[in-house]
């Protein structure tokens, strides 16, 4: 258990917390997007429509995927687009690096992939010698630092903008000190430049695949996904197979939402329709399966594959904005990242990083039932036997003291003599968690019943 | 009517003023009260874990206490415990007999909301009271309109009751239905979060400048009050049962 003791989710969350005015920072700017976002839902009076049109299609594409992923196979052939699928995250490496052997690529510039993340391709290229430039500015941000992604929509949300400053000055030779966003904005278009000119290959993530059309929707804000997959000749889109839409005009009314969710613009700067190849150029599309298919086959977890990646549900996430997006040990983090990545933690622990509040519900734009996922995720883990280490000791104890009324009375009624007798600094070790923060409750002389008896029987 | 009182176990034991000041309340608005014997725990703190085994034998208790009990409504004054109630009893047992029971199932809020509206409160409130607006109540038994929600119809029956009340100042912290960081074994299990969350939520109640932080679940109240008192935070929490039951 040792090794993996320090990836637990309230450990690192922990270490998180220690720095509280960083905890306030993160939480606030989150807390900003959530509220952005507030007012760009209730600009539109049909939003409340919108949400449970956005859950419909989805769970109908989903109902239907394997006639979906056909039609949109042979309109992307049609459309002389050539298809791959992949069955795991290995697969979709192996299908990429020999795309791009065939063309004996030596740099790739990539864009909006957080699938690419989920199946580790960077360092699987990179070992074979490929070089991977990620060109969203937050992506490149935290690729030069040498970390994961944080978030799925603003993915450096956890560095402040001094600590940029230190890494461009260090990576791409910014001045020492500088911390001006514009300037280092600047700074990180110029090196980028260079990259898009130099690479002999592009590869964006997917926001939509429009069955009818065999085409992919690309959302970036920054222009990069074109610039990337205009300028060489090959390109490559990789998407989980979850990222299907029957028509345009499913596509139009989730893109009406995807932005207005995430940062609360009306549309993200660019929604690039790709459906063939440049003239003399490819375009490959992967498909990957990677565990879609099994939670498929559970009623409650198939509804996660509903999620369009706004990342909305971290944003207003309590927990999410006061433990960071690396306590989740997933590539996806909040509850979303719960949702997809609690069968494959071997911690067992982020399933229980969620107070169930519901929020992440409410928010959602498909109407994932987040929190009921995760419930329902613990039930799983605890029908295994992979509950967190502490609760496998204590839960069958509190059962059984709960379903028991004189157990119940005794030792509640023991507690209260306890909490009343003995000095509080007494009580806060045995209190755990909860007196090491917080004032132990005052205990009352006696229980309701017992009053209840003497009043009114 | 007839009422049948759900008093959970962290009522019962931690909290018997709130469970008073229930059973009063309704007394006084001309309700014949009953407390039905044998009631423990609701199975949250075991199914809200996963342990559903663990979970079905007390949650079975607690319905074998109100099955056949002859009465019109069972009312609860802790909206979490409720909502789980009625998921937890759904789940153990779908017998008809089980089904009556839930169909009686009320928080009191909405029992006072929804079934039997007070006509007039006698005496004033003169203080000014911050609601806690706790999500399970909220997002789960729809008390107001969570603040995600963007319905062009909204509603907040814990305001509507509340402010029928003469002299009551009612107002909201920032964030206002955000989660206090309870959430059961959640406060044990995640102490850091946890801690940061409801320090927080303390400190949003106190820098409105309200006397009373208000709420109409005592778990989420326990949860607040032991961070303001840690904190030395000049404010002190109220159940939404006290505050009625002193207006009327
Ligand atoms: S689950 Fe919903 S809110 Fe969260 S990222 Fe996906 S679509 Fe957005």
């Amino acid at each position: 258990m040792s090794h993996t003791a320090s990836k637990i989710h309230a450990d690192k969350a922990a270490i998180f917390c220690k720095d509280e005015d960083r905890v306030n920072w993160h939480s606030k700017a989150l807390w900003l997007l959530r509220e952005k976002r507030d007012r760009a839902a209730s600009s539109l009076p049909e939003w409340e429509q919108l949400r449970q049109l956005g859950s419909e299609i989805k769970l109908h594409t989903l109902t239907n995927l394997a006639k979906y992923l056909e039609m949109f196979e042979q309109n992307c052939q049609a459309n002389g687009i050539q298809v791959h699928w992949a069955k795991d995250a290995a697969e979709h490496n192996e299908i990429v690096h020999g795309i791009l052997s065939h063309h004996q690529v030596k740099k790739l510039v990539k864009s909006k992939s957080m699938l690419t993340e989920e199946c580790h391709m960077n360092p699987y290229l990179e070992e074979r010698g490929i070089e991977v430039i990620d060109t969203d500015l937050g992506e490149r941000i935290i690729q030069l630092a040498g970390q994961p992604p944080s978030h799925i929509v603003v993915p450096a949300i956890h560095l402040k903008k001094e600590e940029v400053g230190e890494l461009f000055h260090e990576k791409i030779g910014t001045e020492a000190g500088a911390s001006d966003p514009t300037y280092l904005t600047r700074a990180a278009r110029a090196h980028l430049r260079e990259q898009f000119l130099s690479a002999d290959a592009a590869m964006t993530g997917v926001n939509m695949a429009i069955a009818e059309k065999g085409a992919v929707v690309v959302c970036t804000n920054e222009g990069n996904a074109d610039m990337g997959a205009n300028l060489p000749k090959v390109q490559i889109h990789s998407m989980g197979m979850d990222k299907m839409v029957p028509n345009l005009d499913s596509a139009a009314v989730l893109l009406r939402m995807l932005a207005r969710n995430a940062t609360g613009q009306p549309v993200t700067t660019y929604s690039s329709f790709y459906r063939g190849p440049k003239a003399g150029g490819e375009m490959h599309v992967v498909i990957v399966d990677n565990g879609r298919s099994n939670m498929l086959k559970d009623k409650i977890l198939a509804e996660s594959l509903k999620c369009i990646r706004c990342g909305g549900c971290m944003n207003t996430c309590p927990v999410y904005r006061r433990s960071g997006g690396h306590s989740y040990n997933y590539t996806i983090p909040g509850p979303i990242g719960i949702a997809v990545g609690a069968q494959k933690d071997d911690t067992n622990s982020i399933a229980w990083a969620c107070t169930l509040c519901g929020s992440c519900t409410q928010v959602c734009p498909t109407k994932v039932p987040l929190d009921k996922i995760i419930h329902h995720h613990r039930r799983l883990k605890a029908e295994a036997g992979n509950l967190p280490y502490g609760k496998r000791s204590y839960m069958p104890v509190v059962g059984k003291v709960m379903g028991s009324a004189p157990m119940l009375n005794t030792s509640m009624a023991m507690a209260r003599t306890a909490l009343r007798i003995l000095p509080g600094s007494l009580l806060k070790p045995f209190a755990g968690a909860w007196g090491k923060y917080r004032e132990l409750p005052v205990a009352p002389k006696s229980s309701f019943e017992a009053w209840y008896k003497k009043n009114r029987s | 009517m007839k009422i049948a009182l759900f008093i959970p176990c962290l009522v019962n034991q931690m909290f018997p003023e709130v469970g008073v000041a229930t059973l009063e309340l309704l007394e006084k608005l001309g309700h014949e009260v009953i407390l039905p014997e044998g009631q423990t725990c609701c199975g949250q703190p075991m199914t809200n874990s996963g342990c559903y085994e663990d979970a079905k034998k007390t949650t079975l208790k607690l319905l074998n206490a109100f099955k056949g009990v002859e009465c019109d409504a069972i009312v609860c004054p802790a909206a979490s415990c409720l909502v789980a109630a009625k998921e937890n009893f759904h789940e153990f047992d779908n017998s008809p007999e089980a089904q009556v029971v839930i169909d009686k199932l009320y928080e009191l809020t909405e029992f006072l909301h929804d079934v039997a509206p007070i006509a007039e409160f006698k005496k004033p409130f003169p203080h000014k009271v911050s609601l806690q607006m706790s999500c399970h109540g909220i997002r789960m038994l729809s008390l107001a309109t969570p603040s995600e929600n963007m319905s062009l119809q909204r509603h907040n029956k814990v305001e509507a009751v509340l402010s029928q009340i003469a002299d009551i100042e009612i107002c909201y912290p920032e964030r206002r239905d955000e989660c206090c960081g309870f959430g059961g074994t959640f406060a044990v299990d995640e102490g850091a979060v946890s801690a940061k969350m409801s320090k927080d939520k303390a400190y949003f109640h106190y820098e409105t400048g309200a006397k009373y932080v208000v709420g109409f679940d005592p778990s989420c109240l326990m949860n607040i009050d032991g961070m303001i008192r840690r904190q030395k935070l000049p404010i002190e929490t109220r159940h939404i049962a006290q505050v009625i039951n002193e207006a009327l």
